[in-house]
């Protein structure tokens, strides 16, 4: 052994954990914050605390948005972007709104809709893994193109969704909606364990490394808008339960709010870096904000004007945090 | 062995899977073999150190260190718990306990990311191991570190295949040494002198035709910098005066980028002071530093990233940092332009054949080198701020530009020049400062210059301390 | 000048002008402006009629303005996602600002134009100067602009949003006192003003190097920041432009009114051969987009296809268009 044993002192592991993951602490700090303003707001209005009722109808309403927030994040982790996430929802909602009215198959069409996510991000990952052009442009055009479909499938709002499904799906008796947090995330605790999960963040990393590093980052990238589609669509069918009527225009704020609440939750905005309980947390953030604004009397058509700054404060603090976290060490 | 540029990373690229040969065939143990990616030829038992190193920045060293191999739970999935420690078990067992697992790539020195590219491929235990330069960024030890554990590989019967710009170093190690020049293979021996070897590598006697330099003029400073320090730098103080030529050497790495940047204003300065025709300047960016005085140039490292804009024409390029004078409020003169640029493709010899519209990126090397050196001429500036002009260059182009550096310090420029060939430093410069750590290791004059010396000086340390190219410790040398 | 004039000369020269694939990109995309009315006329008598290509004109024209300020934007490889809803804010600014009395219109006007040019800055400095990702930033500036119109219109049902557009801006806007409408002069007239600012001023020189390459760009000189921020501003000006036009045309403002038109000025520029990622592309060629995917779309709709159909053919004719010209990107 030569001379290399000189050891350095390391810093403990706690505080790499505090610095490696401090955006991802910050959405949690951003979500005790906006849930203390609403429960401030609450109980001046009402008198009383919130209830598991209210608390419940809160995690349902996120459902959605955490869905397709999940999905993005895989997308946004691969420096990638993925804006027709709001055509794959308005095309799942108007297909349950239209196909299930009868009641019969439900549960056949819920999974025949995740297939329609699915190809309808192949599209998007062939694109742009294999074709190499701009996750945006592409995007872009099949955002359009998908709200075309969804229209075309949909042409006025309407339809019926089986109670059925709202009963499964987003029952504000139970807390089934928690549940499928819960079960969102343990599949990305699993993901993120997988090969997978190591190939989909050295792709985020350094596309020429992860290749070299044996890595079919094509592969990978493809896989990744898969992914986005089919949590796109499924958050159509939460969308579809909590609405219980379709909508074919229904997927359009989900492109802003999705991408605001990867952010919020502490993804980088040069790829590699992005965490799914963070997202989770942006997308109930952006969720109470619509009940804070309420009960503060803000005018409900300003939610898009709040969502838009929140955005701009995340990835400006998340830049601001993640200057001074590298400084440290 | 070989010059920039001669091949060598690419045919370690394509050997190991990561670029894909036009034509050819590669046998592995006798058997012919298309390598489809780097996966493929990791199976048939090939690791690698690239020179471009492959680890990933927002990664732990715990997740690069094991990226194809984590340990794993009952599950199948990926144990990331137990990450750190098998990692602390692979790096104590190749002598770098000093590496934190839990630190971010990014957070590492360069030579440390160097260190853990080198284990990873060495934890593999290949058959086959190629080492495309990884010693550029490491110190002494190591070195010698690296050189024991391949020499322990090889006694294994791994076969190495290890390529470096340093003599000394592919001398001690080697058994056999190939020669390449210009994407082909000019000679395998057992053994070689080092003047064979040069004379293999550039297809010439080493002595290359240098022009003469002049003797500057005695006179006032041109530019006087004082303690100049910054991300890289810590404190450099040297004058420049007109019709010098300063050469700054050193094994890269060391602060010559840093300096050259800080003079140009492209880069924050954290102190000292720049003083330019006797008035100290604030250079806060680019535009200052062109309009400091009689102006300050910059032909900077990486002509295609920094330097180009390869998509344009050879005109738009040429004129870019002129525009103003060739302009009316704001609306080009087209004949001006045209002249202006007439004037620099006669005066560098720029062989386009319609340079209004010929794309810069079409034109050989030298002369995409050539366009940007007019650039910069055609602003009459009197500080040169010359960063690897002559990389990626052909011989006869390189002449030529040697000959360019000598007329513009007759003419009373002033000249600041580095080269990753230290020979070219060594041979222009009338005074050379050598450096080290982000300091000016030595400085040389007149007679004392040679590139022995220059070498010499840029590897010798007070605390007998080999060179580290992090630049992080405090303590004080020369 | 020299150089151009003796291009010209020839049919020789001619054959040379298009020798760069950017040229190349122009002449196709006004080749395919000439099929599609040739095709239209053949389908559908009457299409290629004066007054009809008139018409089609007038309409795309509104495109052609957002396609303008999304070219600038697009030419240093960053993309403003914020048109659709600083159109739409400008065109209720002009009415609620004007209510429609011609005495305030100037002034709505010059309202309208000056919110545009401030949304652009808070954009160019967000990208500029923050360092934040063009596509974040002006997402989340669409998300403001939107709340903000919204909110304080209360969802455009304020007393004042029932005002209609001033009949001067209307006349000034689609009059025609020489023959051909006013919009078409201006868009004419701004075509002219920034091809010859792109092609021959000091400034368009910088904003194709700083498209091509930043760094070097920096390195040269430029002032790199300055730049983005003018662009983003022209970008946000495009827009309030287009938003003044369209109000002149429909009479009143409505919601969602500029939704369409992020996806066709992207379109529009893509179409006309600019590069997507910065530097390279001209002028003539997102005015030939704007022409092309309003005709087509006009003549879709002369053959009764449906209202989502126009969705689902700018789609596909984007990504047809990225896959065509996507093979060009490696050439020098």
């Amino acid at each position: 052994m030569s001379g290399l044993v000189e050891r350095e002192t390391w810093r403990s592991p706690r505080r790499h954990f505090v610095a490696q993951n401090s955006p991802v602490l910050l959405s949690v700090m951003i979500l005790v914050l906006a849930l203390a303003a609403y429960y401030f707001l609450y109980f001046r209005q009402l008198g009383v605390l919130p209830d598991t009722f209210d608390l419940t109808t809160i995690v349902d309403n996120a459902l959605p948005l955490v869905f397709v927030g999940l999905g993005q994040t895989v997308v946004v982790v691969t420096r990638g972007l993925d804006l027709s996430v709001g055509g794959v929802l308005s095309i799942s909602v108007a297909l349950a709104a239209t196909q299930m009215a009868q009641g019969v198959g439900v549960f056949g069409w819920c999974l025949a809709i995740l297939v329609v996510g699915a190809v309808a991000g192949l599209v998007n990952g062939v694109l742009v893994a294999y074709a190499k052009l701009a996750p945006i442009l592409v995007t872009l055009a099949t955002l359009s193109i998908f709200d075309g479909l969804a229209i075309m499938i949909l042409p006025k709002p309407g339809g019926q969704i089986p109670t059925v499904l709202t009963n499964v799906l987003t029952n504000p008796n139970r807390p089934y909606g928690l549940a499928f947090v819960v079960l969102a995330l343990l599949i990305w605790f699993v993901l993120r364990r997988s090969s997978y999960g190591v190939g989909l963040f050295a792709t985020g990393n350094d596309e020429t490394a992860a290749t070299a590093n044996g890595i079919n980052v094509r592969r990978t990238k493809v896989w990744a808008y898969v992914i986005s589609g089919v949590c796109a669509a499924a958050g159509g069918l939460f969308f579809a339960a909590r609405t219980t009527s379709g909508d074919a225009g229904a997927g359009t704020p989900f492109v802003l709010t999705s991408i605001t609440a990867v952010f919020l939750g502490g993804a980088s905005l040069f790829g590699g870096r992005a965490s799914a309980f963070g997202t989770t947390c942006g997308a109930i953030v952006l969720t109470l904000i619509v009940n804070v604004l309420f009960f503060a009397h803000v005018n409900q058509l300003y939610q898009s004007l709040y969502e838009g700054l929140l955005l701009i404060i995340a990835v400006v603090l998340g830049l601001v945090v993640g200057r001074l976290a590298r400084r440290q060490g | 062995m070989g010059e920039n540029g001669a091949g060598k990373s690419t045919l370690i690229k394509m050997l190991c899977g990561v670029t894909r040969p036009d034509g050819g065939e590669i046998r592995v143990r006798g058997k012919q073999v298309t390598l489809s990616d780097p996966d493929h030829a990791r199976a048939l038992g090939v690791g690698t150190v690239f020179q471009e190193l492959t680890v990933m920045p927002w990664m732990t060293v715990a997740e690069n260190l094991l990226v194809n191999d984590p340990p794993r739970g009952r599950t199948r999935l990926i144990a990331r718990r137990k990450l750190p420690d098998r990692a602390a078990e692979v790096l104590t067992s190749y002598g770098v306990p000093r590496i934190d697992p839990r630190a971010l790539a990014a957070d590492l020195s360069v030579a440390d990311r160097q260190l853990i590219e080198i284990v990873r491929a060495l934890q593999r235990k290949p058959d086959i191991l190629f080492l495309d330069e990884p010693t550029a960024a490491l110190s002494e030890n190591e070195v010698d570190w690296l050189f024991e554990k391949v020499r322990a590989l090889r006694q294994a019967g791994t076969c190495v295949i290890f390529t470096s710009h340093r003599w000394r170093e592919v001398e001690s190690l080697a058994d056999r040494i190939t020669v390449f020049r210009n994407g082909a293979n000019v000679g395998t021996r057992t053994s070689l002198s080092e003047d064979e070897a040069v004379q293999l590598m550039t297809g010439k006697a080493i002595d290359r035709a240098f022009p003469k330099r002049s003797t500057p003029e005695e006179a006032d400073p041109v530019l006087r910098v004082a303690d100049l320090a910054g991300e890289g730098l810590h404190g450099v103080s040297f004058d420049l005066r007109p019709g010098e030529i300063l050469g700054v050497g050193g094994l890269a790495g060391h602060g010559q980028r840093e300096l050259f940047l800080f003079l140009f204003g492209a880069q924050k300065t954290t102190g000292g002071s720049i003083e330019v025709e006797g008035r100290r300047r604030r250079l806060r960016r680019p535009l200052d530093a062109i309009h400091a005085g009689s102006g300050i140039a910059l032909v900077p490292e990486d002509r295609k990233a920094e330097g180009l804009l390869l998509a344009m024409s050879v005109r738009d390029n040429l004129t870019l940092a002129t525009l103003p004078s060739v302009s009316k409020l704001g609306v080009i003169r087209w004949t001006a332009e045209r002249r202006s640029m007439n004037r620099a493709i006669d005066q560098l010899a720029i062989k386009s054949s319609a340079p209004s519209v010929e794309p810069v990126g079409a034109l050989s090397g030298g002369n995409q080198q050539k366009v940007l050196i007019g650039r910069w001429l055609m602003t009459d500036a009197k500080i040169l701020l010359l960063y690897d002009v002559t990389r990626g260059v052909d011989v006869s182009t390189k002449q030529e530009i040697y000959e360019l550096v000598i007329s513009q310090a007759r003419a009373g420029k002033a000249v600041l020049i580095f080269s990753s060939e230290t020979e070219e430093v060594a041979r222009l410069s009338h005074r050379v400062l050598v450096m080290r750590e982000g300091r000016v290791n030595a400085e040389l004059t007149g007679e004392a210059i040679s590139a022995e010396r220059i070498v010499a000086a840029a590897i010798q340390s007070q605390d007998g301390r080999g060179a580290r190219a992090s630049g992080d410790g405090e303590e004080v040398l020369a | 000048m020299s150089d151009r004039l003796t291009l010209e000369r020839s049919p020789a020269a001619a054959l040379k002008w298009v020798s760069t694939p950017d040229r190349r990109k122009v002449v196709f995309a006004w080749l395919a402006v000439v099929a599609l009315f040739v095709i239209g006329g053949i389908v559908k008598s009457g299409f290629a009629s004066g007054h009809s290509i008139s018409t089609i004109l007038v309409v795309a024209s509104f495109t052609g303005y957002v396609a303008t300020g999304q070219m600038f934007v697009i030419l240093i490889g960053g993309i403003d996602l914020s048109i659709p809803w600083v159109l739409n804010a400008g065109a209720i600014l002009l009415v609620t600002s004007s209510l429609g009395h011609d005495s305030s219109a100037a002034q709505a006007v010059l309202l309208t134009l000056g919110l545009g040019l401030v949304v652009g800055l808070v954009n160019g400095l967000g990208v500029g100067y923050l360092g934040i990702s063009a596509v974040v930033m002006t997402l989340a500036m669409n998300g403001i602009m939107q709340g903000a119109a919204l909110g304080l219109t209360n969802g455009l049902t304020c007393s004042r949003c029932t005002a209609s557009t001033p009949p001067v801006v209307h006349r000034a806007v689609l009059g025609s006192p020489l023959g051909i409408p006013n919009d078409l002069l201006l868009w004419l007239g701004v075509t002219a003003l920034v091809t010859f600012v792109l092609s021959a001023t000091v400034f368009g020189r910088r904003v194709y190097a700083l498209g091509n390459n930043a760094q070097a760009s920096f390195l040269a000189g430029i002032n790199v920041k300055l730049v983005t921020v003018a662009l983003y501003m022209l970008s946000g000006l495009f827009a309030a432009l287009a938003g003044i036009t369209l109000t002149a045309y429909g009479g009143q403002p409505t919601l969602g009114l500029g939704d369409p038109y992020l996806l066709q000025s992207v379109a529009a520029v893509v179409i006309g051969g600019v590069s997507i990622l910065g530097g390279r592309g001209l002028f003539l060629g997102a005015v030939a987009g704007a022409i092309i995917l309003t005709t087509l779309v006009t003549l879709l709709q002369a053959l009764n296809m449906p209202d989502y159909g126009r969705d689902i053919v700018y789609g596909v004719v984007i990504l047809a268009i990225l896959l065509l010209y996507g093979r060009e990107r490696d050439l020098g």
